[in-house]
């Protein structure tokens, strides 16, 4: 196997940002995309952007304060007033 | 992030193990009390891939009905959790085909976006912050549902990888493939420039 271009080394980097931050990649892969990182900007930016933007979606709340409605169960109150559940599929 | 927050076992009179069984002989108030402990949560994952609050509640229910008529097939190979999630996604999803159309523009509005503040008090970054969560916003709102489901399970819920994509009903590969898609488009939609500069 030949060695990748540098051209090849920017695709593949783009394609594997998301794993990157997600600390996904092996050894020899993080190190062929921090190499390319050092000196393609796209690519450099590319990764903090990515982080920050992880960051950024993780900030939201999963909960932030919202409760279920306390209707949630009526229909299967419906259901139930007059058996038991099925095997059924959902 | 707390990635575990809301998702509490029933409490000391009955274990998650024995709810099940009572639910699956026909105990609805074993399956209320199993089923309500993730209530809240499930709600407000299904206010995210939904964005309208009657439509949530209405989906809700459905979960509900479906989760009771189906407990009696549940084998105990995922989580109950993992079981319940998996029928909120799916009726999300039905829902979502029965509209028709995309979530409405910003279904999550920036207020009820919790993102950790700057260690600022500067106006100036202050704004900079706040249009970031107003673009973070709409950038998941336009997100095709599968691709929303990835971005919301994995990184707004999370989940584990494993469990987001048992949740989302495809193997690792391909969840991994869909988060990616996910998070390039609210790359590109926001731009590194905002990213970098205000979410740092």
């Amino acid at each position: 196997m030949g060695v990748p271009s540098r051209s090849d080394d920017h695709q593949w980097s783009q394609q594997h940002l998301s794993h990157y931050v997600e600390g996904e990649l092996g050894l020899r892969a993080r190190r062929r995309l921090d190499r390319h990182a050092l000196g393609c900007v796209d690519c450099g930016r590319g990764t903090k952007a990515m982080r920050a933007l992880v960051y950024a979606v993780q900030g939201l709340d999963g909960l932030a304060g919202v409760r279920a409605p306390a209707t949630i169960f009526d229909r299967v109150r419906l259901a139930t007033s007059g058996g038991s559940p099925s095997a059924q599929d959902v | 992030m707390a990635p575990l927050a809301g998702r509490r076992a029933p409490g000391p009179a009955g274990t998650e193990a024995s709810l099940i069984a009572r639910a699956q002989a026909g105990d609805v108030g074993a399956f209320e009390r199993l089923s309500g402990a993730y209530a809240d949560r499930l709600f407000m994952l299904l206010l995210r891939l939904l964005g309208e609050r009657g439509e949530a509640e209405d989906v809700a229910q459905e979960v509900m009905l479906r989760a009771w008529r189906g407990i009696g097939g549940f084998r105990g190979t995922s989580s109950y959790f993992t079981w319940l999630y998996r029928i909120a996604v799916n009726e999300a999803n039905r829902a979502l085909e029965r509209r028709g159309r995309r979530p409405p523009s910003v279904p999550i509005g920036p207020d009820e976006l919790r993102l950790p503040g700057p260690a600022t008090d500067d106006p100036s970054r202050q704004a900079e912050f706040n249009e970031l969560r107003r673009a973070l916003a709409r950038a998941l709102a336009e997100l095709p549902p599968a691709l929303r489901t990835a971005i919301v399970l994995r990184d707004v819920e999370g989940l584990s990888t494993q469990e987001a994509a048992e949740i989302a009903g495809v193997g690792q590969a391909a969840f991994k493939s869909r988060l990616h898609q996910a998070r390039m488009r609210v790359r590109a939609a926001i731009g590194d420039e905002a990213l970098v500069t205000s979410g740092g």
